[in-house]
């Protein structure tokens, strides 16, 4: 395989309420490779998207810091890079994509002002030049009308529409890596599969490489590579996605394939894992799934297993057993 | 559109409700107009004589129809006490409230808004809990003291600045400080408080993914968005102005509209307290009408699609 375009290494990030620090991003690494779409799932509050908030150097501070590991993107560890240094990164090498599009567009502004604004800030072009290209972009995305989309204002244009326009904005650079946070989570079921048809094209047009984050496993079945499955702040299993998929070995991951309705089963009570995520204040000390785990052995409540590396998966587990059908 | 035509419609409503409600309540007050034109010896004949030539013994509804009449033909009538021309006292005296009303407004909005913003991004820290104990100072001392007090170290203590009087820049500089001085104090909490909303906005996550700087996130896209709550209550600032005028304007002994007032209302001299009590009333009226207007400028939402 390549050489990685990033490498995540022991990742650390911390949140620090009423003067107590807790962990919430525990230890996380993954590599991402060009054309290439890996696929982050996970309940929510598990930690996927200050995981992506961390790379993009966009934890709300003061109250959240990365406490340590590394970024490595080319020869620079974005980790370490000044503030200044990471801002031309942002938005050029590496973007991002937000879960609401509603909310994720300054009201205030025209989309062109919004696009241009970016542009210019990355490029040495004129005003002009970088209406053409934002035109471009919008095109691209195929955002019925873009001369007319250009002078309106974001609550002029549908959920649908936004959430292209923040597509067009983050595509409309080149980045060498796109991170999309639930891009399709609010919107409607028919919108979605356009927008992830969108996505998915551009990825595969421009060799670009992507982080999925979602808790879709519909999503992530249909479009990812590889997929990363998080827990309470850290990787508890990650495998080639065919894979993944027909040999689940973590719990959690079978439970949460498990959770998914299937047509051809029977009608009955859905599927769910007993419990709910712990809160990072109060990680139990063993594996973080321990309580909500049905093969949990005694050594799972007082050991936390690492991940290790086989057969092409990585798997944080002491007690794997095959997926029993439900 | 619609919305501006509402508004106007609105400000015309509230124009004419007032006017008729100041014009009862000046005659509702008691006392005796004819003590401001008769001397102390005149006869009650004399003083009944006076009243049926001004009028005052028609009924109420009847005086304010005849007084509104005049008034839309341009006629505004004399004082009771020095038959001076009320147009003329308008102009006079609106010109010196013009310039003190001015100065404060613009010492609100100059001054309360730069300092939000430094407070809102220097929260939570020394900065920001000087300036937010300074604006609770601003808005809990009442003004009249404020005013006594300045003139006490400006004037008398240091002896930096006149106590009183009009017009020059120096004579200016006390009274439009007191005049503003809560307006300030309001505008520096909500710009504070407007700028912190907006910076927990989702989008501002959006522009600082593009690379742009905390200087262009914030000082453009946060503030243009913090303006809209800021314009629209700018209206409410000028009622603010206008309001206190009356009280400054009589301390510093600035002979502008409010101070004209208040002799007025104590002399029973109904023409010049009925106008300009309508004319303050009309500056009010027409200050959140201008800010409605702002606000429809500054808010792309509203405008019509």
């Amino acid at each position: 395989m390549a050489s990685p375009l990033l490498s995540v290494r022991d990742l650390t990030t911390v949140i620090r309420t009423e003067g107590i620090e807790f962990e919430v991003v525990r230890g996380v690494s993954f590599d991402m490779y060009p054309n290439e779409i890996l696929g982050l799932v996970g309940e929510s509050g598990c930690g996927k998207t200050m995981t992506a908030l961390s790379v993009m150097g966009l934890i709300p501070a003061p109250a959240a810091r990365i406490a340590g590991g590394t970024v490595l993107f080319g020869d620079r560890d974005l980790v370490s890079l000044s503030e200044r240094d990471m801002r031309e990164v942002r938005g050029d090498d590496i973007s991002m994509i937000f879960q609401d599009p509603l909310t994720s567009l300054d009201p205030m502004f025209r989309i062109g002002h919004l696009l241009t604004e970016v542009i210019r800030r990355h490029r040495p072009v004129s005003r002009s030049q970088a209406e053409a290209m934002a035109l471009q972009a919008l095109a691209e995305v195929e955002l019925p009308d873009p001369e007319t989309r250009m002078s309106q204002y974001p609550h002029q244009l549908s959920g649908g529409m936004r959430q292209r326009v923040m597509i067009a904005m983050a595509l409309m650079l080149d980045p060498d890596i796109l991170i999309a946070d639930e891009p399709t989570t609010a919107l409607d079921v028919t919108v979605q599969a356009q927008i992830l048809d969108r996505l998915l094209g551009q990825q595969r047009r421009r060799g670009m490489s992507m982080l999925l984050i979602t808790h879709d496993l519909g999503v992530v079945a249909a479009v990812a590579d590889r997929v990363a499955v998080m827990y309470s702040g850290e990787i508890v299993e990650q495998a080639p996605v065919t894979q993944l998929f027909s040999d689940p070995q973590h719990p959690y991951t079978q439970g949460l394939l498990r959770a998914v309705p299937q047509t051809r089963h029977q009608r009955g009570a859905l599927h769910t894992i007993p419990g709910r995520v712990p809160p990072p204040q109060f990680v139990p000390p063993g594996c973080p799934f321990s309580p909500r785990c049905s093969q949990a052995l005694a050594r799972c409540w007082e050991e936390h297993p690492d991940l290790v590396p086989e057969n092409g998966r990585r798997l944080r587990c002491f007690n794997p057993q095959p997926l029993t059908p439900a | 559109m619609r919305y501006l035509a509402g508004r106007t419609v609105y400000m015309l409503i509230i124009l004419a409700i007032s006017s008729v409600a100041v014009f009862y309540a000046i005659r509702l007050s008691g006392g005796d107009a004819t003590a401001a034109r008769l001397p102390a010896s005149a006869t009650e004949a004399d003083r009944e004589t006076l009243r049926e030539v001004l009028g005052l013994n028609d009924p109420i509804y009847q005086q304010y129809f005849t007084y509104m009449g005049r008034l839309l033909s341009g006629d505004l009538g004399n004082s009771l006490t020095n038959n001076a021309l009320i147009s003329k006292m308008v102009i006079e005296h609106g010109r010196n409230s013009i310039i003190l009303g001015a100065a404060a407004f613009l010492l609100v909005f100059l001054v309360g808004v730069p300092l939000g913003m430094l407070a809102s991004v220097r929260r939570n820290t020394f900065t920001d809990q000087g300036i937010m104990s300074l604006s609770v100072a601003g808005m809990a001392v009442p003004n009249f003291w404020l005013a006594l007090l300045s003139i006490w170290l400006f004037a008398s203590v240091l002896g930096w600045l006149p106590s009183a009087g009009c017009c020059e820049p120096k004579q200016l500089i006390l009274p439009a400080i007191v005049l503003a001085a809560e307006g300030t104090a309001l505008t520096v909490r909500m710009t504070r408080s407007a700028m912190l909303e907006n910076l927990d906005s989702d989008w501002v996550r959006t522009l600082r993914a593009g690379g742009l700087s905390e200087a262009r996130v914030i000082g453009k896209h946060v503030f243009r968005n913090a303006l809209i709550p800021i314009i629209s209550l700018a209206g409410l600032r000028i009622g603010q102005i206008v309001g206190y005028a009356l009280i400054v304007e009589v301390i510093f002994g600035w002979p502008g509209l409010g101070q004209v007032l208040v002799n007025a209302v104590l002399r029973r001299d109904y023409p010049v307290a009925q106008f300009f009590s309508l004319v303050l009333v009309v500056m009010v009226v027409l200050g959140n009408w201008f800010a409605d207007l702002g606000y429809l400028a500054a808010n792309p939402r509203l405008r019509k699609i």
